[in-house]
């Protein structure tokens, strides 16, 4: 409730800004006063923007143990969205203040599953970021606040970020859950950046399976002529230390190569083990206490074409992923819980807990190695975007073929379609929850 | 006889070097004294190589018929900038950060800055390098340097080789004012040859550099060289030096 009245109260707010704004030019001919010089100080640093998003999603499940006949995850066939996203800032001397209150309605209806012929109407009030910085000296900054930090030069995932899984590449309507950081920021000169982070609570994210832990970073920045590397040494509570780095180069006024990656030393992932219970194996973080070196390295180089449009590819390397036995094993645990899913205690809560565990088994890529490939052509007669990607897992075969169209209409309407088509069988990575999935919207921004 | 005929011909030699040296001190030299690389410094200087600049550039493309428009704050420090996107409100709050020759463009709602190379397009003839300040001083040499005239201004001509693989264009012809060292006109060439577009440049603004007022462009007119109708105006405004702090630069500080 408090967040519907603040988000009224901003969106209120708003032409009540803009008015007193521009009344606040024409009052100051008539009386010069300290007052109205502090108005014109707070109104030449106020920001806003307003967007509306309105887009329907259709999706098909796929066919696959891990959401047998979709009781698991009871995804919509059909659902229909209208999200408000003001994003309103003030710079106020060295203060620097931010807010992105969200209002979200949402209506869904299912095909498959428990809930096949349901529909429902859905209204969610939040704020999905928002940030209080202060300038301590011209070099030290020092902020709280809720963030979507995102960093790494990545498209497929960023492997450096121990905060984030999701770089909001798949989708870039969606915006990415932000949680809770405070931050001190010192640069030091203009090429270094050190940064301690502590990341302190989950804020939006939804942890569904585990529970939130508490990671605190280092985070060194060095950006040269013509390249730029990062390193990040960060600490989760109740877990382990985690050494991420990124970097790239603009190799020539149409190349980009670039790189990214974490080591740790052994891994809380959860892998399938012998186990003495009715589905004969369990998921068990095995290499919790290994102390060798575990990690996920991408590798990736992008090129401009003169005609316009710009190439990616990129290649990953993810140790901790599952080798083909362990892939053989994890499948056919999935398959033994979701045969026992509609049974009833203690077999069914066996079966939702080992496909809870199999559903997010802490792994960022499910298998070892990944090949992505991205076309991507901005700005065509300045109204068109297109990006095509392909992401292929090269130990299951199985892949992922998004898409995201965007068509300018006008100075304030944007329509656009993201889609993706998965293939594989249901035992495979991409195969494993959606068939397929197709948004088309509208996006207005004031 | 001999000794008139001696001091007559000493008068006249001493009148021809006198005539000469009159002629070469009142006019200016052919070629100039300034080296190639200092003229090109000094044209650089008039597009945005200042230490710290805030300018904004209104966009204006004619692309198939199709008219659109950008308008843009630039902050400028050296080779570094940050192009912030306030009109149409359709991109208001993107962000297009170069630090010297790496860029970074950053769309409001997704957080993630994104790694770009500059021959991407920005928006109608332009690329993302082309909105920069320009260093051409630093990564051009000039192959040949001769006379020209633009709109019956005469100019240096400077033919331009990159020096290095990471710049925009491979070859440039560059005519340069003799009189106010700023670059007029240009032509932009691949590696091959090919002539990709051309522009020419106005020079209403004006900033005092060390005291002293200096030209600082007001207008960039680039013409697809295929398509002679696609045309796109960069009309600069509101230009004014102010100190730009490293915080400006800071990917770790920009994204909000």
């Amino acid at each position: 409730m408090r967040i519907r009245v603040l988000f009224i109260a901003c969106l209120l707010f708003l032409p009540t800004f803009s008015i007193a704004t521009e009344l606040g030019s024409v009052t100051e001919r008539v009386e010069e006063t300290e007052s109205s010089g502090l108005r014109d100080e707070l109104s030449e640093g106020f920001e806003y923007s307003m967007r509306f998003l309105t887009f329907g999603t259709c999706q098909k499940v796929a066919d696959s143990s891990q959401n047998p006949n979709n009781d698991f995850f009871q995804i919509p066939r059909y659902s229909t969205e209208l999200e408000i996203r003001p994003d309103l800032r003030l710079t106020f001397r060295r203060l620097d203040l931010s807010v992105k209150p969200r209002m979200n309605l949402e209506w869904n209806a299912w095909e498959d599953g428990v809930r096949e012929g349901d529909t429902d109407w859905d209204d969610d009030w939040f704020i999905n970021e928002w940030l209080a910085r202060l300038q301590m000296t011209e070099n030290l900054f020092v902020s709280y606040g809720r963030e979507n930090l995102q960093w790494g030069p990545s498209y497929l995932f960023s492997p450096s970020n121990p905060f984030f899984r999701d770089n909001g590449r798949s989708n870039p309507k969606r915006e990415v859950p932000g949680m809770d950081f405070a931050r001190l920021v010192w640069l030091p000169g203009m090429s270094w950046t050190i940064s301690f982070i502590a990341n302190l609570d989950e804020g939006r994210q939804e942890f569904r399976f585990y529970e939130f832990d508490k990671i605190y970073a280092l985070k060194l920045d060095y950006t040269g002529q013509e390249a730029y590397t990062t390193m990040i040494l960060s600490h989760q509570e109740s877990d382990r230390n985690r050494l991420g780095a990124f970097g790239g180069w603009t190799a020539t006024d149409a190349l980009l190569i670039y790189g990214e990656g974490t080591i740790s030393r052994g891994t809380n992932a959860l892998y399938p083990k012998n186990a003495d219970n009715p589905f004969g194996a369990s998921m068990v973080a095995v290499d919790d206490e290994d102390s060798s070196l575990k990690g996920t390295i991408l590798a990736g180089g992008s090129y401009t074409l003169e005609v316009g449009p710009t190439l990616t590819v990129e290649y990953a390397y993810n140790s901790p992923g599952y080798s083909d036995d362990q892939a053989k094993a994890y499948y056919q645990l999935r398959q033994a819980a979701a045969d026992a899913y509609t049974l009833s205690a203690p077999m069914g809560d066996l079966s939702r807990l080992t496909l809870s565990r199999t559903a997010d088994p802490k792994l960022r890529f499910l298998r070892q190695n990944y090949v992505m490939f991205q076309y991507q052509h901005n700005n065509i007669q300045d109204v068109l975007n297109l990006t095509f990607r392909w992401t292929q897992n090269l130990d299951d075969s199985s892949g992922q073929f998004i898409y995201i169209v965007e068509y300018f209409v006008g100075d304030h309407a944007q329509l656009f379609s993201i889609g993706s088509i998965n293939s594989g069988s249901g035992d495979t990575e991409f195969g494993t929850i959606l068939d397929y999935q197709w948004m088309i919207g509208l996006e207005y921004t004031f | 006889m001999n000794f008139k005929f001696q001091v007559s011909s000493f008068k006249l030699m001493a009148l021809l070097v006198m005539v000469v040296s009159g002629i070469a001190f009142h006019t200016k030299p052919l070629i100039a004294d300034i080296s190639p690389k200092k003229i090109l410094s000094m044209a650089d200087e008039a597009r945005g190589n200042v230490e710290g600049i805030e300018w904004e550039i209104k966009i204006e493309s004619i692309e198939n018929g199709r008219k659109q428009f950008r308008t843009l704050k630039i902050k400028a420090r050296d080779f570094n900038s940050l192009a912030e996107f306030l009109l149409p409100p359709k991109v208001k709050g993107r962000k297009l950060l170069m630090i010297d020759r790496n860029m970074w463009f950053i769309k409001p709602g997704l957080r993630k800055p994104v790694p770009i190379s500059p021959r991407q397009k920005l928006m109608g003839g332009a690329s993302n390098g082309d909105i920069a300040s320009t260093n051409y001083a630093g990564d051009y040499e000039a192959t040949s340097v001769s006379e020209d005239t633009v709109n019956e201004e005469l100019c240096y001509l400077l033919d331009l080789i990159a020096s290095n693989k990471k710049v925009t264009y491979d070859r440039i012809r560059y005519w340069i004012s003799k009189e106010r060292l700023v670059g007029v006109k240009s032509e932009f060439f691949t590696v091959s040859g090919k002539m990709l577009k051309s522009a020419t440049f106005e020079y209403g603004n004006s900033i005092l550099i060390q005291g002293k007022p200096k030209p600082f462009v007001s207008k960039m007119v680039i013409t697809d060289a295929i398509v002679k109708s696609n045309v796109t105006t960069m009309n600069y405004s509101k230009v004014k030096l102010k100190k730009i702090p490293d915080s400006t630069f800071n990917l770790n500080l920009l994204v909000r």
